[in-house]
């Protein structure tokens, strides 16, 4: 087909992580139109559940929360959550993107006041928090979620706990009969950043996530350390919410093995690091052994690296784990040998952290219909042949930390531009 | 500068090793994926029961030390449970290595200083005699390939143990039992060998 130009010059933006964000916010700041569409129902992705970043330990929510202003400014940015895409037609300057809106049962009168959640005691697992806890039937996704709006739990619907949730609210913003919604967008470029999903612990039979509550992710790790998560930032024993006073982490739990995730995620070594620091804030007689491979602390974060090192209590062991078992104390059990002393250990621990990688969730049936092809790993990379109108941003593209992501996303945002031509 | 220990400066290194294994060795063209994780050894049931685990064996490998990894009791201990080969992050058929491993110190005929080769011996030649273990002929087989002064200690120190056996009838004594078609699981054997002779990378050099 000839090239007839852009018929627009709307830029669309799939999935509100760190790297969605930052490509909404990068493009309409320029001055051109943005729709920005996140599947859950508030912005932040991942990030929003990291307690703090690496390399300084600061917290993910203000890096956010300045988006976020920066979105309210912009009125040339429309942010639609619950939205995923159904189906992408057309090509780089006329795309047609059927979009998906579930159901949230809440509407924009919502004041956050609260009500509905106290009104019900029915609770369901919390995805944000990883399982870890329950929240109640109708939630606020978390303290800093933008839009700062409740859900209903599609598990209420149909019971009498959503009558009551419905009853509790003064300003008419539940609607039990939300149906949810589809619509069209006329767009020029789309840049794709759907971000990751936690590789499945379970799948990593020889460790046995499912025998005992003490042998967690490094996510969950993440809630557990985080003051608006289940234990309100305590590092306990998940089993009975005693101290921990030993604790092992697991790097490439699935990873860089030709079984699970082939490739390393980059981060989980970092990520572990920071536990470990986040552990020896909470305690001073604590002991901290990381099971390694090789730790990579990639290019300027080599010095984190030697600043967790330098402590005597965080103990480097080259050996990846073989199995965990559960003694008969409930303990898990490390099974592997140290290859730097050849010996086989048998190790309890009150608390063993599994690294896992990052898994596109490209790769998990989000992937957009066409014009980007995957790499062997199920990461987007912008096709060659391709018309260079779809653009992937984040980890969407590959195993990247935050601020590659947000890299990554503003190169997006530019590209996207350079797609759509220049603002008429 | 310290000096090594004497039996580490006595060792031999063969450098040409490595290259022997990935060109002989059934898997071995594989071995030069392995990351040295610890993963086979710590998964191995019987790692107690070796002097190396598989990972240690595949760095001496590399380092060259031949008459250690043909004279280690990894290679005959192996049970072949094939945990590390489905758990190897690499993919890497460690237990094929091993078993050919063996195969091969037979074939160069490190056998004799090796306790469980002499065994795997004497336990094929029963096999292919009789069609079956004969506890009684085996075990002596297998204490004389140690010498007499082996065979009269062990023949001696096990004789309450084999009196009981034979009590209980888990030994007997008399003309050793057949199977009914000995030529025909001879025919058996004889065709997986020419198999694995056909399949193998050759015999050793
Ligand atoms: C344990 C752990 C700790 C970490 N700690 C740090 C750290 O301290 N510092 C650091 O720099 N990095 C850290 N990282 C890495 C960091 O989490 C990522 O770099 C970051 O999440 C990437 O952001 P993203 O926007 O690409 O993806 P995501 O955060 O996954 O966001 C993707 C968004 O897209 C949405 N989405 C998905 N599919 C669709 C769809 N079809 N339609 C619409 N929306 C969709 C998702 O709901 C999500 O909101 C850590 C990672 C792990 C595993
Ligand atoms: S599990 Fe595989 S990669 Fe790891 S040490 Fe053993 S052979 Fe090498
Ligand atoms: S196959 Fe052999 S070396 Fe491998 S784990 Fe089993 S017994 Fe150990």
């Amino acid at each position: 087909m000839a090239n007839q130009g852009p018929t627009s010059q709307t830029i669309l933006v799939v999935g509100g992580g760190i790297a969605g964000v930052t490509a909404a916010v990068e493009a309409a700041e320029t001055g051109y139109d943005v729709i920005l569409l996140e599947r859950g129902p508030a912005l932040g992705g991942r990030v929003a559940q990291l307690n703090r970043y690496f390399p300084k330990l600061c917290h993910p929510t203000c890096g956010l929360e300045i988006n976020f202003q920066r979105i309210r400014k912009l009125k040339n940015l429309r942010v639609v959550t619950m939205a995923s895409v159904a189906d992408v037609k057309g090509d780089k300057g006329n795309y047609t993107v059927s979009v998906n809106v579930a159901a949230r049962y809440v509407n924009a009168n919502c004041t956050a006041c609260g009500a509905c959640a106290e009104a019900t005691d029915m609770e369901v697992d919390s995805a944000f928090n990883y399982g870890l806890s329950k929240t109640k039937a109708a939630y606020l996704p978390h303290e800093h979620a933008f839009p700062m709006r409740y859900v209903v739990a599609p598990e209420a619907i149909g019971t009498p706990e959503a009558d009551k949730i419905k009853a509790a609210c003064k300003y008419d913003a539940v609607n039990l009969d939300d149906q949810g919604e589809t619509f069209d967008v006329a767009c020029g470029a789309i840049v794709w950043a759907t971000g990751w999903e936690p590789y499945d612990p379970v799948k990593l039979e020889s460790y046995n996530y499912n025998l005992s509550p003490d042998i967690i992710t490094n996510v969950q790790m993440e809630r557990l350390a985080n003051h608006d998560g289940p234990t309100e930032g305590r590092i306990v024993r998940p089993s009975n919410g005693e101290p921990v006073r030993t604790v092992a982490m697991i790097q490439c739990a699935g990873s860089r093995d030709h079984n699970h995730l082939p490739y390393c995620s980059r981060i989980c070594c970092l990520g572990s690091l920071k536990h470990a620091a986040y552990v020896r804030e909470q305690y001073a007689d604590v002991q901290v052994d990381i099971y390694y491979i090789d730790l990579r602390a990639h290019d300027k974060l080599e010095a984190f690296y030697q600043r967790v090192a330098a402590d005597p209590q965080v103990n480097f062991i080259k050996s990846k784990p073989a199995s965990v078992s559960v003694d008969g104390d409930g303990n898990p059990v490390l099974h592997g040998e140290d290859t730097i002393t050849r010996e086989l250990y048998e190790r309890p621990y009150d608390l063993v952290v599994l690294a896992t990688g990052m898994k596109p969730a490209a790769s998990n049936g989000y992937a957009p219909p066409m014009s980007v092809e995957r790499d062997e790993y199920g990461f987007l990379v912008p096709s060659l042949e391709g018309d260079g109108g779809i653009i992937p941003a984040g980890v969407a593209a590959g195993p990247l930390d935050v601020s590659m992501s947000v890299q990554s996303a503003t190169a997006a945002a530019l590209k996207a531009i350079q797609a759509v031509g220049q603002k008429s | 500068m310290t000096l090594a220990p004497p039996e580490q400066a006595a060792r031999k290194y063969d450098l040409n090793f490595a290259r022997w294994v990935r060109d002989n060795v059934n898997g071995g063209e594989k071995m030069s994926m392995c990351m040295q994780c610890g993963m086979c050894s710590g998964s191995c049931p019987i790692g107690t029961e070796m002097d190396h685990g598989p990972r240690k064996l595949f760095m001496m490998i590399r380092a060259g030390m031949k008459d250690e990894v043909f004279n280690s009791s990894t290679i005959w201990n192996c049970t072949s449970c094939y945990n590390c080969t489905v758990r190897c992050p690499r993919g890497i058929p460690v237990t094929y290595i091993i078993q050919d491993l063996a195969a091969k110190s037979v074939e160069l005929g490190y056998v004799k200083k090796v306790q469980n080769a002499r065994f795997a011996k004497a336990f094929w030649w029963s096999a292919r005699t009789f069609g079956r273990t004969d506890e009684r002929l085996m075990t002596a087989k297998y204490y004389w390939s140690g010498g007499l002064v082996d065979f009269v200690k062990r023949s001696l120190g096990n004789l309450t143990i084999a009196l009981s056996m034979v009590r209980t009838k888990r030994m007997h004594i008399g003309a050793p039992h057949k199977i009914k078609d000995v030529k025909g699981l001879r025919a058996i054997l004889a065709k997986a060998a020419e198999i694995d002779v056909r399949e193998s990378k050759g015999g050793a050099s």
